[in-house]
C-alpha cells in the first residue's frame, strides 16, 4: 500500500477527532485501523532505513542505545453545563521524541516535523550527551509481540459526530431526575486515540494503538442555603461497548449519592487514629504512598526510603503488592510501554518482603535484571521513566465487616484525592473526599474535608488486617504526575486496616476547634 | 532564534489566511492563537550530565462560533496546505454542538485600552547564552550545593532551564495582539542522610524573564542545601492550636484555594462559596490583595488577557474586604454582569514592615511552614485541610523541625486571622507573596 498524502491523512484525522463517536449500536459504523504493516509506514514514510540513518545519528558520538518514539494522538472532549452540550475540544499531537543512553546519561531531543532533516537534527540533540567514538545502531528490526489488554483497533473512528450528544445528555438527565437538591450538573466525554511506535538500537520494533477515555459527571446540590459537591468517572482502556446505560447510571448515581452524603457529614477529631480503607478507589494510596517509593529511579540514586530494602520485610505475611499493565481494560493497562518491552505484571511485595523495583531500561541494567515494563512517558517531548501502571493489594481472608469492627474508633475512608508523597523521607497526606466515622467498631456518621497523613514505609508494616473483597477502581481520569508528566493508572485495594494514621481537620480531640 | 519581525509577519498573514478560510467555510466568527516555544534544559547528577533535552514546539489553536455554538481544537501542523481539513473538522465540530447563545467572541468595544508599555519581558541577552555557559550554570549551582550539604548529601541534582516563547492571536472582530517571552530557571534539589531510613529531599529554583535577575548560583545551589538539612529530623507534634506563619514562596498553595471560588464561572455554576460575598468583609484589614499586571520583568505580566481584554491592575480584596470577582466574557454573559478579565496576572500582598525572624519573637510558640504535601480546598464550602511542612519555634527559639502534620481550617475564618504580613516579598514567581502570619491555627499531629 502507497503511503497516503500527507494532506489527505490530517484532513481525515481532523474531521474524524472533531466527530468522534461513542454508541455502542454505532460500532459497526468504525473505520479499520489495523497495527499490521506498519502505520507512520503508511502515514509519513517512516521506514526502516530513515529510522537506521536516524539512530545512527544518535549514536554517532557513542552511548549504550538510543531509542525513536513516534506518536500521533487525536483526543477529544465534549462537555455539557446548564443542560446543554455545549463544549468541544480537540488536539493533535504528533511527532518523535529520540533518546540517546549512556550509563544513567539521557540526551533527548523532538520535534513536531517529521521530515528527515528535522528528525535529524533532534538526532544529533541527543548525541550531545556522549563524547566517545560512535556506536553501531541496529541493522534490521524484529516487530515485538506485545499483549492484547485492550481493543484493536478502538472503535472511536468513523462515527457521525452528533451521536455522541445523547451519551452525554443522558449522564445529566439522570442526574438531575435523582434528587430535586441537584442545582448544577457538568458532564462530559474525554477520549483520545493514541496510536505509538517505538525503534530502538537493539534492533526492536513495536506499535500499538492505545485507546483511553472516561464518561464523568460533576454535580453541585443545594441544601437549606449550602451546596456541595462531588464527582465521579468510569472509563479506562476501552472502546464504545463499554459505555451503556448500566455505566451511565453509574455515574450518574454515585456522582449524586456522594454529593447528597455530604450534607450530613462532619468534620472527625484531628490526630492519630485506626483507619480503614474501603475497596476500590483508595488504591490511589497505595499508588502515592507507597508505590512511587518503589519506582527504581528513586532507588537506583538513593534516594527512596526503599533503596537499601530489597529482599526484606517491609509489610505483614499476609501482604502482597502488585503493578500490573495486563489486566484488561484498566486505565494503566499496556500492551507495551515506552520503550518497546511488552506488557508485563510485577510482583513487588509478596508475602511481606520486597521483591522487586519498578524499572525502565536504564534501572534495569543498573540492578542487573530485566526491565519490568515499566518505562514510560507522557508523550514524545518526554523521555520514559519508571512509571507505575495498575497496582493494587491482594485481598486477606477477613470480611469487610471484621476489619471494620477490628478498627474500633476511627475513620473509614471510601474516596481519596489529590494524594502526594515525599519519596526520600516516605510522608505523604492525602484528601479524604468520602469517608465515615467508625465508632464502637461500626460505620456512623459520614466525615468530609480532612486530610490523613502518614509515612509510607510505616503504613506499610502497620497494614494489620486485609478483607477478601479487593476491588479495581473502574475509572478513566485518574491522572499520576512525576517529573512534570502524567500518565494514565489504574489502581486497586481491599478493604484494610491500618493501625494509625494522623487525622487532619479543625476538631481537636475532646470536641474543641 | 528568527527575528521578531519575520516570525510575527508569518504568524500575522498564517492568522488572517485562516481567518478568512474559516469564514469562507461557514463559521460566523473565529480566533486564532499561534505559539512557538524554543527550549533547553540541562540537569546534571554526580557532577555529570544526567539530562540534556532541547526542541522547538509550535501550535495553532482555533476557536470557531458558528449560528451561537462554538468548538475549538489545536494542532501542531501550521502548513497551509494541511490546514484547510482542520478547519473544516473545527466547523463540523461545531455545528454538531447545542445551541448556547452567550458563547461568542467578546463586544470589540472591550478590546480597547490596552497599554504600549514595554513591560520588559524578553532578555535582549537571551542569544548570548551558549551551551557551555548553560553547563557552567549547572555546574556552579551543583558545587555549592554540594559544598553545604557535606557529609549529609546523598544525592544532589542540578539544573538549568531556558526558553523563549513567542505568540500571535487574532480574531475576526478585531481583536490582534502579540508577546515575547523568554524565562531562566536555576537550582538544585538535595537528599539528605537523616537518622534511621529518612531521607529529606529540600530545592530551591528560581526563575526569572532575564538571565542577569537570577541571584549569584553559588547561593542558589547553597540555599537548596540549607533548605534540605533545614527538614533533618522533622516529626510530628501533638495536635494543637496556635499561629502558623506561611512562608512567602508558599503562600500561593494555600491563597489558591481562595481565588478559585473568586472566578465568575465558579459562581454560576453554583460552586463558590464567595458568590454572595461582595462587598462584604472575609478577612483581617491586614488583607489586601491586588492583581497588577505592570510590573517590568514579571512573571505573570501581560498586554490582555484570554478574552483579549487590555491587563489593568485592580484590587481583588481590599482590607479584608472582596472587591472585584474574576469575570471572564463567557460567565459574564451568563450572569448579566459587566466582564472584569478572568484571568489573574501578577498578585500582590503589599509588604509589612518586620522580618519573619523579629516577628517569631513575639509569637510564643508558632510553626514556620516551609512547604506542603497533598491536600484540598472545598470551593462550595471554603473548607481546606493540607499537609504541612516546617519549623516549631517558642518564644523566638528554634525547637525543632515538624513534619507529618496536617493544616485545616475554613477560608472564611482562616483570612481574618491573619495577624501580621512580613516585609519578605517573593519575587520569583507570578504570586509576589510576602509570609503571613496567622493566629489560632488548628494543626494536627499525634
Amino acid at each position: 500500500m502507497k503511503p497516503i498524502p500527507r494532506r489527505k491523512f490530517i484532513q481525515s484525522t481532523a474531521l474524524a477527532g472533531g466527530a468522534l463517536l461513542f454508541l455502542p449500536a454505532l460500532k459497526a459504523c468504525k473505520s479499520p485501523v489495523t497495527l499490521s504493516g506498519n502505520y507512520f509506514l503508511k502515514e509519513f514514510g517512516i521506514d526502516e532505513a530513515l529510522c537506521r540513518k536516524l539512530l545512527a545519528k544518535a549514536l554517532s558520538k557513542g552511548g549504550d542505545f538510543a531509542d525513536l518514539y513516534f506518536e500521533y494522538t487525536v483526543s477529544n472532549y465534549l462537555g455539557l453545563e446548564d443542560g446543554k452540550v455545549n463544549q468541544s475540544y480537540g488536539d493533535i499531537s504528533l511527532g518523535v521524541g529520540i533518546r540517546t543512553v549512556k550509563g544513567d546519561q539521557i540526551g533527548y531531543g523532538f520535534t513536531q516535523d517529521l521530515t528527515g532533516e528535522s528528525m535529524m537534527s533532534a538526532a544529533a540533540t541527543a548525541a550531545t550527551i556522549s563524547d566517545m567514538n560512535a556506536t553501531p545502531a541496529g541493522s534490521s528490526f524484529t516487530a515485538l509481540k506485545t499483549g492484547n489488554y485492550y481493543p484493536l483497533p478502538p472503535d472511536y473512528d468513523g462515527i457521525p459526530g452528533a451521536l455522541k450528544l445523547p451519551l452525554i445528555q443522558s449522564v445529566n438527565e439522570k442526574c438531575l431526575a435523582l434528587s430535586p437538591e441537584i442545582v448544577k450538573v457538568r458532564a462530559g466525554f474525554q477520549s483520545a486515540t493514541k496510536r505509538i511506535m517505538i525503534v530502538t538500537s537493539d534492533g526492536v520494533q513495536a506499535e500499538d494503538i492505545i485507546p483511553s477515555g472516561y464518561l464523568y459527571a460533576s454535580v453541585v446540590a443545594e441544601r437549606n442555603g449550602k451546596q456541595e459537591q462531588s464527582f465521579w468517572n468510569l472509563g479506562g482502556t476501552r472502546d464504545m461497548s463499554f459505555y451503556t446505560d448500566k455505566v451511565v447510571d453509574e455515574v450518574a448515581t454515585k456522582s449524586v449519592s456522594n454529593t447528597l452524603k455530604l450534607f450530613d457529614a462532619i468534620q472527625p477529631p484531628a490526630g492519630e487514629m485506626p483507619v480503614v480503607l474501603g475497596p476500590g478507589v483508595t488504591g490511589i494510596l497505595l499508588h502515592e504512598a507507597i508505590g512511587h517509593g518503589m519506582e527504581a529511579d528513586f532507588n537506583r540514586k538513593n534516594i527512596s526510603t526503599y533503596s537499601t530494602m530489597l529482599g526484606k520485610k517491609v509489610a505483614e505475611p499476609f501482604v502482597t503488592i502488585i503493578d500490573d499493565g495486563t489486566i484488561m481494560n484498566l486505565a494503566g493497562s499496556l500492551n507495551v510501554d515506552d520503550e518497546g518491552t511488552p506488557g508485563k505484571k510485577t510482583v513487588l511485595v509478596e508475602n511481606g518482603i520486597l521483591t522487586s523495583y519498578l524499572h525502565d531500561k536504564i534501572s534495569a541494567k543498573h540492578y542487573g535484571v530485566e526491565s519490568t515494563g515499566n518505562g514510560r512517558r507522557q508523550d514524545f517531548q518526554n523521555y520514559p521513566v519508571p512509571r507505575m501502571r495498575n497496582t493494587y493489594m491482594l485481598g486477606g481472608d477477613a470480611t469487610a465487616e471484621d476489619v471494620i469492627k477490628q478498627a474500633g474508633n476511627g475513620i473509614y475512608v471510601e474516596d481519596v484525592s489529590n494524594g502526594q508523597v515525599k519519596i526520600g523521607e516516605g510522608d505523604f497526606a492525602f484528601y479524604v473526599s468520602q469517608g465515615r466515622l467508625i465508632e464502637n467498631g461500626k460505620l456512623t456518621a459520614p466525615i468530609k474535608d480532612v486530610n490523613i497523613m502518614g509515612n509510607g514505609p510505616k503504613m506499610l508494616t502497620n497494614i494489620i488486617m486485609a478483607a477478601n473483597d479487593l476491588e479495581m477502581f473502574q475509572g478513566g481520569a485518574g491522572q499520576c504526575g512525576k517529573n512534570g508528566q502524567g500518565v494514565p493508572v489504574g489502581f486497586g485495594m481491599p478493604t484494610c486496616l491500618i493501625k494509625s494514621l494522623t487525622v487532619g481537620g479543625t476538631q481537636q480531640k475532646g470536641g474543641q476547634s | 532564534m528568527k527575528n521578531k519581525k519575520d516570525t510575527q509577519m508569518n504568524f500575522r498573514d498564517l492568522a488572517d489566511w485562516v481567518i478568512t478560510q474559516t469564514k469562507n467555510s461557514g463559521a460566523n466568527d473565529c480566533r486564532v492563537s499561534m505559539s512557538k516555544r524554543r527550549l533547553v534544559e540541562i540537569n546534571y547528577r554526580d557532577r555529570k550530565p544526567e539530562v540534556i533535552k532541547e526542541a522547538t514546539t509550535q501550535n495553532l489553536y482555533l476557536e470557531v462560533f458558528i449560528n451561537n455554538r462554538s468548538a475549538s481544537q489545536a494542532t501542531p501542523d501550521l502548513r497551509q496546505s494541511t490546514l484547510p481539513g482542520f478547519i473544516t473538522g473545527v466547523i463540523e465540530s461545531a455545528k454538531i454542538m447545542e445551541e448556547d447563545p452567550f458563547r461568542t467572541l467578546p463586544d470589540p468595544k472591550y478590546y480597547e485600552g490596552r497599554s504600549t508599555e514595554d513591560l520588559q519581558l524578553c532578555d535582549p541577552d537571551y542569544n548570548q547564552l551558549t551551551p557551555e555557559g548553560r553547563h557552567q550554570i549547572v555546574k556552579t549551582v551543583e558545587e555549592a550545593c554540594l559544598q553545604k550539604g557535606g557529609d549529609k548529601v546523598i544525592s544532589v541534582e542540578a539544573g538549568e532551564h531556558d526558553e523563549t516563547y513567542e505568540e500571535f492571536i487574532k480574531s475576526s472582530n478585531g481583536f490582534e495582539g502579540s508577546s515575547k517571552s523568554t524565562y531562566f530557571q536555576a537550582g538544585a534539589s538535595m537528599t539528605a542522610r537523616d537518622e534511621g531510613d529518612r531521607r529529606p529531599e529540600g530545592y530551591n529554583y528560581i526563575g526569572c524573564r532575564y538571565r542577569s535577575d537570577i541571584p549569584p548560583l553559588e547561593k542558589v545551589g547553597t540555599v537548596a542545601a540549607e533548605r534540605t538539612l533545614d527538614l533533618m529530623g522533622g516529626k510530628k507534634i501533638a495536635t494543637s492550636k496556635l499561629p502558623v506563619i506561611l512562608e512567602n514562596r508558599g503562600v500561593a498553595r494555600v491563597l489558591g484555594g481562595l481565588l478559585g471560588p473568586m472566578s465568575a464561572g465558579s459562581i454560576q455554576q453554583k460552586r463558590s462559596f464567595l458568590a454572595d460575598k461582595k462587598g462584604q468583609k472575609i478577612g483581617s484589614k491586614l488583607f489586601t490583595l491586588y492583581d497588577d499586571p505592570f510590573i517590568m520583568r514579571g512573571l505573570g505580566s501581560i498586554y490582555y488577557d484570554g478574552d483579549g481584554f487590555p491587563a489593568r491592575k485592580r484590587d481583588i480584596f481590599k482590607e479584608g474586604v472582596v472587591n472585584e470577582f474574576l469575570v471572564d466574557w463567557y460567565y459574564s454573559r451568563k450572569l448579566g454582569w459587566e466582564p472584569t478579565s478572568g484571568s489573574i496576572s501578577n498578585i500582590i500582598i503589599p509588604s509589612g514592615t518586620r522580618s519573619v525572624e523579629e516577628i517569631i519573637k513575639d509569637l510564643g510558640r508558632c510553626i514556620y511552614i516551609t512547604d506542603y504535601i497533598g491536600g484540598n480546598s472545598n470551593s462550595a464550602t471554603g473548607d481546606f485541610s493540607v499537609g504541612i511542612i516546617g519549623k516549631l519555634f517558642e518564644k523566638g527559639q528554634f525547637v525543632r523541625n515538624v513534619a507529618e502534620m496536617n493544616m485545616a481550617d475554613n477560608h472564611l475564618n482562616f483570612w481574618n486571622k491573619l495577624v501580621e504580613v512580613a516585609n519578605d516579598p517573593w519575587i520569583y514567581s507570578q504570586a509576589r507573596m510576602p509570609s503571613l502570619v496567622f493566629d489560632d491555627v488548628v494543626v494536627a499531629g499525634i
